[in-house]
């Protein structure tokens, strides 16, 4: 019984509906954890005084700024014209191998930009392997790949398969009829894809080339070995040559600014045709469309960026391992970072889902002004850089959480605040194809609303929820600058493992230590293209996995 | 058949205890209530414009099959779910099982009221067997003891068998039977169907209609339907709500309500049929089709020269040819063979269609003159404009 007449203002509840206090005591520990670094980052930049109006506008600052855009800028174009064609040829045409390759296309996801970046160089670079197999036509020497074009390089054939992965699902999700429709008018083929089909994946796109940017924006360990100093290479450096941080901290508030603008900059993309609730039954497949003798072509359009982005990096890395198996080099000490990474990665995952969970069912379940902030403070993290964070919590446990400065759990912490969104997103997605009449049903029978939750939301939940734990456990694995600055003294993982071991140049260790980081994050990567994931939207695969 | 458990374990449900302001506000709370009742209750959806459901009354009786009747929007399933508890009332008072339930100051949530609801879509848990759907209401059991339970609704509903199937291995019309077995293994207070049979092809709808009204009348459960459909309405209650623009226009046993509908509304409603304008004059109206010996209903009253609607039933109505001397004569427009029957079209010459049914063995050719008659010297129902 309530008396809730007071309440009617829309802050607690949109639609009547009103959300158990557990629920919202939950939600609200998540947001405030999440919205700790922004918050603190800021008072602290603030509290620095006059000092802060003086960095953001001193030449060097701005010539950064416009280095990053530049940078995010050709990653964002390349990428998603890479992407869109993998995309339709993977799920429209009759290329060849189209199976394999529809997985293949999405492997190289799993290559930390790091390791793809120590590639790179000894491949690309003006004395590198490369220019060995070009010497016969006379080249010896290749354009230096050190800066933008390296950087470019790496990223783009790094992020492509975020772009690949939003405009598959909409393109599975779309119903062929609209299609078929503008053809039955007279229009041909190329015309209906551009006046139908690719306003229709829009959305996907903008939403995938965000993902791309951000990405971008945050990278650090391609940059700074491709010596491309972007904002976020910048601030790590400032923040491990000098004393003062503020400069750091100062330098992490404009790449806030950044990350927010290009949010706000995909969201106004979007327009009004928001999320559309697919309608009962599954959607019709698309036929495919037989390519003739163009689908070598199209075999070759799939096939080159998995090349590049992933069986060329992985060949040198065996490379390397064998020549440095031939030359006894230990690998032995890669045994511990490995397990810590496991060990962090797992947790951060577990973490992470568990407090998606009260945020992404308050969101769905019951819209109103409260849980639509809720949910959007928890987004802060897709926006956030891995260095933003970590400074900020470094911050935070020095001054006020000493107990957990030094310890794991600031970075699982860090973790957690970085990739929340992956599962909040992943878990609404699952619950938005629960109809809440099944809900409603449970209680009609006489479950309290914790009950129900327990018993019928998170079963139903589950494989979004998985989905969205293996995302983050890939994210964690290949974490570079949050895992270097907030790691506790001695603690190492495969990924910081692999940074020192290349800037040390011991290519063995490095190799054998990328491939281990290749292989453990390629299998929840498999498990997610397997199950279709960027596909969640779509029928019932989610509720058949469930009742299995 | 009852079943075993009925009337056990009532204590489960513990009333909330009204916080009135002032007890006189307060409705009875004596046997007379019915199972359900609902008194001049509001429910206003919280940024509508208007409310979904307004001075909406019904009361039912235990062991009693009461339908609801009305066009999609006119609030039908709003009333069903402020009786289960998943809308709030704005006004009015909601007792079930002669408890308070719901007003605008107080509100026992779904899972107190122990009210058996089956979804339009049948809100089967996907995750679970169809025992453990069935069983899912029955908690407060022990282990061993649910399945016993389970098991003689599932019988009655005639997917015994079934336990160990999941529920998008079942058709339809099975997942049906499930959804019922499983708002019934609680032993509700009332039985709530939401439209139970639009998702199902003709065919099986009027077996399974029938089916469920076997079941429930077995269970001796109070139950209300909602539909749109008339015939589904009319076909399985005891008492019939015709719901206008959301409240409820009339109520009454489906022979009553059809032979004497209150207004042209419900008339319209309950049975194919047309409303043309007449005058009417010393027990007769006055129509372009002619002039019929005419009755009003529902408490209406009808003065003579008073313009009336006059409500044209093809059942009632009968044709026959007719020459261009005479007034008032139609133009066969159609006819539609039906077997036994066959369905004609007459056009008046102010251009409003009729429809006539009659017997097959005669027929009148499309394009002929035609008189219209009302068959065997019934009246005409006339409404007041």
């Amino acid at each position: 019984m309530n008396v809730y007449g007071v309440m009617s203002s829309g802050w607690f509840s949109k639609d009547g509906k009103h959300p158990p206090a557990f629920l919202l005591i939950l939600a609200s520990v998540v947001t405030i954890a999440a919205l700790i670094p922004v918050v603190y980052l800021f008072v602290r930049s603030v509290s620095s005084g006059s000092e802060w109006t003086v960095i953001i506008f001193r030449a060097s600052t701005v010539e950064v700024f416009a280095r990053t855009f530049l940078l995010i800028g050709l990653v964002t174009i390349i990428s998603v014209s890479v992407a869109v064609p993998v995309a339709w040829l993977t799920v429209r045409s009759n290329i060849p191998l189209r199976r394999v390759l529809s997985v293949a296309s999405v492997l190289p996801l799993v290559m930390p930009s790091f390791v793809m970046a120590t590639t790179v160089i000894e491949i690309y670079s003006p004395k590198g392997i490369l220019q060995g197999w070009l010497a016969v036509f006379g080249i010896d020497r290749l354009p230096d790949i050190y800066g933008l074009a390296g950087a470019t390089i790496v990223l783009v054939f790094m992020t492509y398969p975020y772009v690949l992965l939003t405009v598959r699902g909409a393109l599975r999700r779309m119903d062929p009829a609209l299609e078929e429709a503008c053809r039955a008018m007279g229009y041909g083929p190329i015309h209906t894809f551009r006046v139908v089909t690719l306003p229709m994946l829009r959305p996907a796109i903008a939403g995938g080339a965000l993902l791309v940017a951000l990405y971008t924006l945050s990278d650090f360990g391609g940059v700074a070995l491709l010596r491309y100093h972007t904002f976020t290479a910048t601030i790590m450096i400032q923040y491990e040559t000098s004393i003062d941080r503020t400069l750091a901290a100062v330098l992490s508030i404009i790449l806030v600014f950044i990350a927010v603008m290009l949010l706000i900059g995909e969201g106004l993309t979007r327009g009004k045709g928001a999320y559309h609730r697919s309608t009962v039954g599954v959607v019709r497949i698309a036929p495919r469309i037989d390519l003739g003798a163009w689908k070598w072509l199209g075999l070759g359009v799939v096939g080159l960026p998995v090349i590049i982005g992933l069986f060329v990096p992985v060949g040198v890395l065996l490379n390397w391992l064998i020549r440095g198996l031939f030359n006894n080099q230990d690998l032995l000490p890669l045994f511990t970072p490995a397990m810590n990474s496991l060990y962090v990665a797992l947790l951060a995952g577990l973490v992470t889902v568990l407090s998606a969970l009260p945020v992404a069912i308050l969101a769905v379940r019951f819209p109103s002004r409260l849980s639509r902030f809720f949910e959007r403070s928890t987004y802060i993290g897709f926006g956030l850089p891995g260095v933003v964070v970590a400074l900020s919590l470094v911050f935070f446990g020095i001054n006020v959480a000493r107990p957990l400065y030094q310890s794991i759990w600031l970075l699982i912490f860090a973790y957690g605040v970085l990739f929340l969104p992956t599962s909040v997103g992943s878990i609404r997605s699952s619950l938005l194809q629960v109809n809440p009449r099944i809900e409603e049903a449970a209680q009609g029978l006489g479950r309290s609303q914790l009950r129900v939750i327990t018993s019928i939301t998170i079963p139903l939940v589950m494989p979004g929820a998985f989905s969205g734990g293996a995302m983050v456990f890939l994210l964690a694995m290949k974490e570079l600058p949050a895992t270097l600055i907030l790691s506790p003294i001695g603690f190492t993982t495969l990924s910081t493992s692999i940074w020192s071991a290349s800037s040390e140049a011991m290519f063995a260790r490095t190799a054998a230590a990328a491939l281990l980081l290749v292989v453990v994050s390629g299998i929840p990567i498999a498990y997610l293209t397997l199950r279709g994931y960027g596909d969640e939207f779509n029928n019932s695969v989610n509720v058949e996995g469930a009742a299995r | 058949m009852r079943l075993p458990w009925t009337r056990k374990g009532r204590d489960l449900f513990k009333p909330a205890t009204p916080v009135a302001a002032n007890q006189k506000d307060l409705p009875s709370l004596s046997e007379e209530t019915g199972v359900i009742h609902l008194q001049r209750v509001e429910c206003r959806y919280p940024g509508a414009e208007s409310s979904a459901i307004k001075d909406f009354n019904i009361q039912i009786h235990q062991g009693e099959f009461v339908s609801i009747l009305g066009r999609s929007g006119a609030g039908k399933t709003t009333a069903l779910r402020v009786i289960a508890g998943f809308e709030q009332v704005s006004n009015g008072y909601v007792t079930v099982g002669g408890q308070l339930v719901g007003s605008s100051f107080m509100h026992v949530p779904p899972d107190k009221r122990r009210i058996g609801l089956v979804f339009q879509d049948y809100a089967l848990f996907p995750h679970l067997t169809v025992a453990k759907n069935v069983e899912f209401g029955l908690r407060h059991f022990d282990r061993p003891e649910r399945s016993s339970r389970a098991a003689p609704v599932l019988k009655m509903v005639g997917m015994s068998g079934y336990e160990s199937r999941y529920v998008h291995e079942l058709s339809g019309g099975q997942q049906q039977r499930v959804a019922i077995a499983r708002a019934l293994a609680p032993d509700p207070v009332a039985l709530l169907l939401d439209e139970p049979f639009s998702n199902l092809d003709r065919k099986l709808r009027t077996g399974l209609r029938r089916d469920i009204k076997r079941i429930v009348r077995e269970s001796g459960t109070t139950t209300l339907l909602v539909t749109h459909d008339r015939e589904e309405a009319l076909a399985t209650s005891d008492r019939i709500a015709v719901m206008g623009n959301n409240c409820i226009e009339q109520i009454g046993a489906p022979e009553d309500v059809y032979e004497n509908p209150s207004s042209a509304a419900v008339a319209m409603l309950i049975g194919p049929c047309e409303l043309i304008p007449g005058v009417f004059r010393g027990g007769v109206v006055i129509t372009e089709a002619g002039v019929f010996a005419s009755r009003v209903t529902g408490g209406n009253t009808a003065t003579d020269g008073e313009q009336v609607l006059a409500l044209m039933r093809a059942s009632e109505l009968e044709i026959e040819a007719a020459s261009n001397n005479y007034q008032r004569t139609a133009t066969v427009e159609s006819r539609e063979f039906e077997g036994e029957f066959a369905e004609y079209s007459i056009r008046l010459d102010s251009g409003t269609i009729l429809r006539v049914r009659r017997r097959a063995s005669v027929e009148i050719q499309v394009g002929s003159r035609v008189r219209a008659k009302i068959r065997g010297g019934a009246r005409v129902i006339v409404f007041p404009v």
